[in-house]
């Protein structure tokens, strides 16, 4: 009975997916975020306010971390072995890697890599071991010569120990097969021993065999509930203003640092598009009419001066050019509706 | 500590011995045909070897250390991670040649200087024009390098290079090499060799005609994982070399691993070895599991606490429990006495774990040839069973008994010869006995043999009967009378001795093949927890995440978590809150919606004490909460941001989980 309900569970599970994905139409209720009376916080507004709000079941977090924390000695041991420790689990796992260095690593030569940093590569990692731990300076054309590099080296010397503790392995950044190979390869080094967490639900589809048995990994589940603050900070959120797109602030910003003339040209293009927002092909507008406004409005005298105000803006990514199916230039800014209302609002009221 | 490495490395070192062992024979095979090559084409080998990828650089190490030591100096070994250009290839090649001629021929340190050199200006150029000049010119370099260097051969050995990975490789850099080489195999004597892990198929998908018919290939089979395995098994746990020994569900863990995942014999090892180290952090009685000798002198220096520690051990109580009363205070309080006790039990353990392979053994012989195999084909089924239970009391060992019972004698008498040669070849001296027993067996077996001849006349001469008369009646007699003769032969002596025999294999079995379980003091050289074995090689992170968000209250031990599963609790953490929230949605969710929800949730429990002053503030709060939990939760990968509709999320999960 117990295998003919697994059976029946996993039907279930084939018939769900299906059933999510069968129809294209959704439905969900139309309404957005802009409609809700609510500003949108900012990073650092999020940060205070989630400061001011306190941690739920402090004591069980506490108590589930001391339990991981009496596992230290046994990685130790076990890394020493030629195995490489990886954490899963829910909650971030940063404070208890960070722990682990502390009390265990002072010594000895380590190196802590931030996945969940945006800008890290695989270079980076390779440049801080053979810089820093290996005293080398000078460059490599790949990073797989870098690779062969260190491998030499720390077959040659056999003193040579290095801890690498890896925060999010499976971040955006990392999660690339050429960096998890250069990774594998360097973790199945004897003397670099690896620990790393992940908190993907899909992390294990980055490893074929070879890299797992390159890695040799030893899974430990580590859930910690403790917020993912550090590693959620970079991400951006949908309701986080977002630094991709133009928010208001930064429009503002920009346009107050303009002459009084790039700031009514902008605003022509903003009021224009204003009144267009309900027709869905509308293609912006056509640089000769902008023009021809322009001039009626005495805001430019010459084709050069708005091609060099615009390039301006360009600059600034406040506005983008497209070239149409006649091959005319149109100009749009790349700024939500609600956000250029605001902004005229503002702009009257400041006028 | 110190054992353990010792006896990891006693392990491993076994271990890459029997490898090698196994190579050799298909080492010598190519070995053997390479030295034998000699065409226009490019003389090639595809070895297929079996998807366990993580097994073959042993296997590949031990060929070229072969094929150094008997054919010749000149062995590259490319991967395909290395060669993601003809370039590169060219590159790798060229290096590794270099130094295997350096290493081998020793040349003078300038000389040396100047082959690195070469090499570096081989690369610059190459950057430059790639085809047409510098390719050639390596090759013509290597040419010239071939020449020079085996003048001081005697003669021209070939150059042999090794594709490990063959599958990996770009077509169009396998390609142009073979089209390459192939134009100089007059003057460099290449031969290819190419690690297969599909099938042989694949040489033909991934090279077009006109390039493979520049090649001339010969096909390799390696063994089995399979068979590895059970060799391994053999090797590693049904010796009494090693003290340390697997319980019955770690060593089904370890199996199903193998057989269902991955058929890696290096994963198996890695396995091994985890069950070792825990085994030895975690039992403070494992310092005694090793061997006899040098455990008799640990009991003597055995601590009190140590020795606390044994008496709990639940097999040591099941004993106590059994003996009498005052021989129970004594071993209770009196430590001396208790290092003796235990020095006997060990040596016990000791010796049963001798009778017990060779008795294994034995059983095996007659059950692996049963048809449909009751008690399993390969001898870790058998070790398992015996293991998990006590193995006659199973209906499987019945059944077989059944059928052994219906053996023919000459099946029977090699199987007891078997037996004998198994037995005899065992330490244990306390076979004696029962090989006496065996061979005396054999000889009636022998003795009866007369007597079947004898037998098998008559028949024939009741048979010849049979054809002589054609009459109704006395073929119905002479029917008749045969089927008496019949029923009477049920009761020949070989009969009765086959009788004699499979019971005298039942009452070895029940006498040696007692589980481990039931022994005293196994807990010392066995490991048993296989969930933490099956946690650590055999995670399931998604399980983890889920059980996590699901049902909080397997970590936090609060009781006020405790919950049913379906409702949502409001008093959970903010996540899981809007784990649960998410659940319900299809693909796409509308943040605005899910964020009310959170909200409608989450106050409810700051229902009663919110005071309306405050609930902008409040608000403001859950709104941060609600950011937090829903970043994470596409951090952990369940949703991402959908440019579909303005403002929503797209589900990455189905279902329930």
């Amino acid at each position: 009975p117990a295998k003919k309900n697994k059976e029946n569970k996993m039907s279930n599970l084939v018939e769900e997916y299906f059933e999510a994905h069968s129809s294209s139409k959704v439905l969900t209720s139309d309404r957005t975020l802009q409609k809700l009376r609510r500003r949108r916080l900012s990073q650092q507004t999020l940060h205070d306010l989630l400061k001011k709000a306190p941690l739920a079941y402090a004591a069980e977090i506490k108590e589930l971390n001391q339990l991981h924390e009496s596992l230290f000695s046994k990685w130790l041991l076990q890394l020493h072995l030629g195995f490489n420790i990886v954490l899963y689990g829910l909650g971030s796992k940063r404070d208890l890697l960070e722990k682990f260095r502390t009390s265990l690593l002072q010594d000895s030569v380590h190196l802590v890599v931030n996945g969940y940093f945006p800008s890290i590569t695989v270079r980076s990692i390779l440049n801080s071991i053979t810089e820093e731990v290996l005293d080398h300076i000078g460059t490599f054309r790949s990073p797989l010569d870098q690779l062969d590099f260190i491998t030499e080296r720390f077959k040659e010397d056999s003193s040579l120990e290095l801890y690498v503790l890896i925060h999010n392995l499976d971040s955006q950044m990392l999660r690339g097969e050429r960096t998890q190979q250069i990774l594998a390869q360097l973790s199945s080094l004897p003397s670099i021993y690896l620990i790393a967490s992940v908190d993907h639900i899909n992390a294990p589809l980055m490893w074929d065999q070879a890299k797992l048995s390159l890695y040799n990994w030893l899974w430990y589940e580590t859930t910690t509930f403790s917020p993912y603050v550090e590693e959620t900070s970079y991400e951006n959120s949908l309701l986080v203003q977002q630094s991709g797109s133009l928010a208001l602030s930064s429009l503002t910003h920009v346009l107050r640092s303009l002459t009084l003339n790039a700031r009514g040209i902008f605003r022509l293009l903003a009021q224009y598009q204003l009144e267009n927002k309900d027709n869905p092909s509308y293609p912006g507008l056509s640089f000769q009419d902008f023009y021809q406004q322009c001039r009626e409005a005495f805001l430019v005298n010459s084709d050069l001066t708005l091609r060099a105000q615009l390039t301006e803006f360009r600059d600034h990514k406040l506005i983008r050019t497209k070239r149409g199916a006649d091959g005319v230039e149109y100009l749009l800014i790349p700024v939500d509706d609600s956000t250029l209302t605001d902004f005229l609002e503002k702009e009257d009221e400041d006028v | 500590q110190q054992i353990q490495e010792d006896l990891n490395k006693q392990l491993l070192d076994n271990l890459v011995s029997f490898l090698r062992r196994s190579h050799s024979e298909f080492q010598g095979k190519t070995t053997e045909w390479t030295c034998r090559m000699k065409s226009r084409e490019i003389p090639t080998a595809a070895l297929v070897l079996g998807v366990n990828v993580t097994d073959h650089d042993l296997t590949f190490r031990n060929l070229s250390e072969a094929l150094q030591n008997n054919v010749t100096p000149y062995i590259a070994l490319l991967e395909a991670k290395d060669c993601p250009g003809i370039k590169n290839l060219m590159q790798k090649l060229m290096g590794q040649l270099m130094n295997c001629s350096t290493d081998v021929v020793s040349l003078e340190d300038e000389d040396y200087v100047q082959v690195s050199q070469n090499r570096i200006r081989c690369s610059m150029k190459s950057l430059v024009d790639w085809y047409d000049s510098v390719t050639k010119k390596t090759d013509s370099e290597t040419l010239s390098k071939k020449r020079t260097s085996s003048s001081k051969h005697q003669q021209s050995p070939p150059v042999v290079v090794i594709f490990k990975d063959m599958e990996s490789f770009t077509t169009k850099v396998l390609q142009d090499f073979i089209v390459i080489s192939s134009q100089h195999i007059h003057e460099l004597p290449l031969v290819l060799i190419f690690g297969i892990a599909t099938s042989p198929m694949i040489i033909h998908s991934l090279l077009p005609h006109s390039v493979s018919s520049l090649l001339c290939i010969e096909l390799f089979q390696s063994l089995s994982c399979k068979e590895h395995l059970s060799t391994i098994i053999d090797k590693l746990l049904l010796t009494s070399r090693f003290p340390f020994k697997l319980g019955e569900k770690v060593l089904q863990v370890l199996i199903n691993i193998f057989l269902y995942h991955d058929f890696s014999v290096w994963n198996f090892i890695k396995g091994f070895q985890l069950c070792i180290v825990e085994h030895f952090y975690s039992e403070p009685l494992s310092v005694l599991c090793c061997q006899l000798a040098d455990a008799k002198k640990r009991v003597n220096s055995l601590s009190h606490d140590q020795c606390e520690n044994i008496r709990r051990l639940p097999s040591f109580r099941s004993i106590i429990l059994n003996f009498g009363n005052a021989f129970k205070v004594t071993m209770v309080t009196v430590h001396v006495q208790d290092q003796e006790t235990t020095q006997k039990l060990l040596e016990d353990l000791h010796v049963y774990h001798e009778n017990y392979v060779s008795v294994l053994r034995c059983l095996h012989v007659f059950t692996c040839s049963l048809p449909k195999y009751p008690l399993g084909k390969q001898i870790r089924e058998l070790h398992c069973a015996c293991l998990e239970n006590r193995v006659w009391e199973t209906e499987d060992y019945e059944s077989s008994l059944q059928l052994a019972r219906m053996l023919n004698k000459s099946d029977l008498e090699t199987m007891l010869q078997q037996c004998v040669e198994i037995l005899v070849s065992s330490s244990g001296n306390k076979f004696d006995k029962a090989v006496e027993k065996l061979k005396e067996f054999l000889t009636q077996f022998q003795k009866l043999e007369a007597e079947a001849f004898q037998e098998q006349d008559v028949s024939v001469s009741s048979q010849k009967e049979l054809q002589k008369k054609t009459d109704l009646y006395h073929l119905q007699k002479t029917l008749l009378e045969l089927k008496d003769s019949r029923r009477s032969k049920k009761l020949t002596k070989f009969e009765m001795l086959r009788f004699e025999v499979v019971d005298y294999i039942d009452s070895l079995v029940r006498n040696y093949l007692v589980p481990a379980d039931h022994k005293t003091l196994h807990e010392i050289v066995y490991f048993n927890t296989a969930s933490v074995l099956r946690g650590h090689l055999n995670a399931a992170p998604r399980i983890a995440l889920h059980t996590a968000l699901n049902n909080p209250y397997s970590y936090l031990k609060n009781q006020a978590l405790k919950s049913d599963g379906r409702s949502i609790s409001n008093k959970a953490p903010d996540i899981c809150i809007v784990y649960k929230l998410h659940l319900e949605c299809g693909r796409l969710i509308n943040l605005v919606d899910w964020l009310e929800a959170f909200s409608t949730v989450v106050t409810a429990v700051e229902g009663p004490n919110a005071d309306a002053a405050s609930s902008d503030q409040v608000d403001d709060i859950i709104h941060a909460r609600f950011i937090r939990a829903v970043s994470e939760l596409e951090l952990l990968g369940f949703i991402k941001p959908s440019k579909q509709k303005t403002d929503h999320v797209a589900r990455l999960t189905w279902g329930g989980c």
